[in-house]
């Protein structure tokens, strides 16, 4: 059970608080997106649920324990993140970054036992990537890479998955089969599934929840269905090129007025 | 560790050992085989090979190897930590700085007067090994700073820059220490295994045990390193402390080298690839070993190139080492997607 109790977030610096009085909770198996638009603070709030940035008040809870205060290595035993950030290093092969998601499990020399190395089969098993794992991470293709690093999420055995942007560098049949292979992986293992994306059809369709910021500071939470006929979607994404249909459930480009 | 690592490790063991005895052998004076091994084991030799064998040529290839693999273990370190796969302790001008600390010591103690020129020269090994240290640390911290600013060649060429400057430095410094009277330093501008006395060498190993201690301690996390800063931690890494851990375990390493042995160049900027290579891995425990080997075979090949018995002397170590090394660096620059990224 994920639970935010009136959180706080941002930085303290001039951008100040991006969001504030959040209370939310998430049971396990769900499948929430995050949607907003640029700069609304979609990856401040993730890398703050993630325990990666402090928060500015209030605090997160996963399981009854809070987030922040959890010792490194615990936390990193129960949540994941997956990142744009994408760094090459000399030398490194996919099977290298996907054993690193058994670090937090492992002895001070980073040996693999034999429960560390069926996670890590079963990851590569789901997100379909045997045939890459002798290659150099940085000689796979931007979605390639994508996918590796979900199966790393993945062989991380989390209670919690936090995946920002992370739909960005994938064609839309790819984007499609990993947003379903998350859905059914929180629906089989439990595991609570939190995604932003910039992919709102594809969110719309496929979550159970969504958490939307408006960008001026304003969150609203319900199912898909029911903010695109509130409007509430509209009031988030319109600009004067383009506008969401609550009656088609997508965005019309056009000037003249809602569709 | 894997059976591709150990094999490997295997091979490498063998290869130093037939290095370092060949290197014992032959020389300006070449000695039958068996008198080396005579003079090692304390077995069947004369005098004189014994002297030759023990007192001249066993020194100097001790500290080529463990100089050399120090320097290929703080490679795989820093090449890691700098993100940055044309780093090392001399590329990144850490040797540089401890050059200059060195001399600034040496330099100090000459203007002081004569106590202070004594009490260096009786306790050479402790303080010119923490005058390096010092050098290093400063270069260290200084280049990590600017690492986070600039990109992995724009940091390789201030590395090379700052080598420059704190070399001339060096050398105007010693112009006047050796002026005042401090002569403790023979200015080695040039990188050498030959002027380690046997007494040094502890000196010399300590804090390289120590720092290889280190480095292993830190090999898990730095590991994660490897998939960027946010990653490592989300996996557990203190990655402000592991920082530190790593910088240390590099300080530890290297100042000891730059104290005794001078500049030596491009030696932990290929081990490291070369270890790569061999493992099939970037993970950073199997690749000490193997880049400590690698590390400690091109200083003694280096070593032994320049020692034999050529009609004129002097080559110098990074002269041999350059040949090697340049085209190498050359071949990453173009070749490595880690730069690549970069630009």
């Amino acid at each position: 059970m994920l639970k935010l109790r009136s959180l706080a977030v941002g930085y303290r610096n001039a951008r100040g608080v991006v969001l504030s009085d959040i209370d939310l909770s998430a049971a396990p198996g769900d499948f929430i997106c995050i949607l907003g638009r640029n700069g609304a603070g979609k990856s401040t709030l993730m890398r703050t649920i993630a325990g990666l940035q402090a928060s500015l008040g209030g605090g997160a809870s996963l399981d009854g324990d809070d987030v922040a205060s959890m010792r490194p290595a615990a936390r990193a035993r129960r949540i994941a993140v997956v990142l744009t950030e994408q760094q090459f290093n000399p030398g490194l092969r996919v099977d290298d970054v996907i054993a690193l998601a058994r670090q937090p499990f492992t002895g001070w020399q980073g040996r693999l036992a034999d429960i560390d190395r069926a996670a890590i089969a079963d990851a590569v098993g789901i997100t379909g990537i045997e045939p890459f794992l002798r290659r150099f991470f940085s000689d796979l293709s931007d979605g390639e890479r994508q996918r590796v690093m979900i199966a790393r999420s993945l062989a991380q055995t989390p209670h919690l998955m936090v995946l920002d942007e992370m739909t960005a560098f994938l064609d839309l049949p790819s984007r499609v089969e990993i947003m379903a292979l998350l859905r059914s992986q929180a629906r089989e293992k439990g595991r609570i599934v939190l995604l932003s994306s910039h992919d709102l059809d594809l969110s719309l369709q496929l979550s159970d929840s969504v958490w939307l910021l408006d960008g001026e500071g304003g969150f609203s939470v319900d199912t898909p269905d029911a903010l695109s006929r509130s409007g509430a979607i509209g009031r988030a994404f319109d600009t004067d090129a383009i506008r969401f249909s609550p009656a088609d459930g997508r965005f019309k480009i056009g000037t003249s007025g809602p569709a | 560790m894997s059976a591709r690592v150990s094999t490997s490790v295997a091979v490498l063991v063998g290869a130093l050992a037939a290095l370092a005895l060949l290197t014992l052998t032959y020389g300006q004076i070449a000695l039958p085989l068996a008198e080396t091994i005579g003079a090692l084991t304390g077995g069947q030799s004369t005098d004189l090979a014994r002297q030759i064998v023990l007192d001249i040529r066993l020194p100097r290839v001790a500290a080529a190897v463990v100089a050399g693999a120090a320097l290929g273990m703080a490679g795989v370190l820093m090449q890691t930590l700098f993100r940055n796969p044309v780093a090392d302790a001399w590329s990144l001008g850490l040797l540089a700085g401890g050059q200059f600390g060195v001399a600034l010591t040496v330099t100090a103690a000459a203007f002081a007067g004569p106590a202070a020129v004594s009490f260096l020269t009786v306790f050479e090994g402790p303080s010119i090994t923490l005058a390096a240290a010092a050098g290093v640390a400063i270069a260290a911290f200084a280049m990590l700073a600017l690492g986070r600013r600039v990109g992995a060649i724009t940091l390789l060429v201030i590395g090379l820059m700052l080598g420059f400057t704190s070399q001339g430095l060096t050398s105007v410094l010693l112009h006047f220490a050796a002026r005042a009277g401090g002569r403790i330093y023979g200015g080695w501008t040039d990188a050498s295994f030959a002027g380690v006395a046997p007494g040094a060498l502890p000196w010399l190993s300590l804090p390289i045990l120590i720092g290889t201690c280190v480095a292993v301690a830190t090999a898990k996390p730095l590991s994660s390193l490897l998939l960027g800063e946010t990653y490592a931690r989300s996996l557990g890494v203190k990655v402000t402390t592991l920082r530190y851990a790593v910088l240390a375990a590099t300080v530890l390493l290297v100042a000891p080298v730059v104290a005794f042995c001078g500049p030596v160049s491009f030696v932990g900027l290929i081990a490291p690839h070369f270890a790569r290579a061999l493992a099939g891995t970037a993970r950073i425990l199997p690749l000490l070993p193997l880049a400590a080997l690698g590390g400690a075979l091109l200083a003694l090949a280096g070593d032994a190139i320049i020692h034999a018995p050529w009609e004129q002397h002097f080559l110098h170590l990074n002269a041999i080492l350059a040949i090697v090394g340049a085209p190498v660096v050359i071949l990453i620059l173009i070749f490595s997607p880690a730069v690549r990224q970069w630009r």
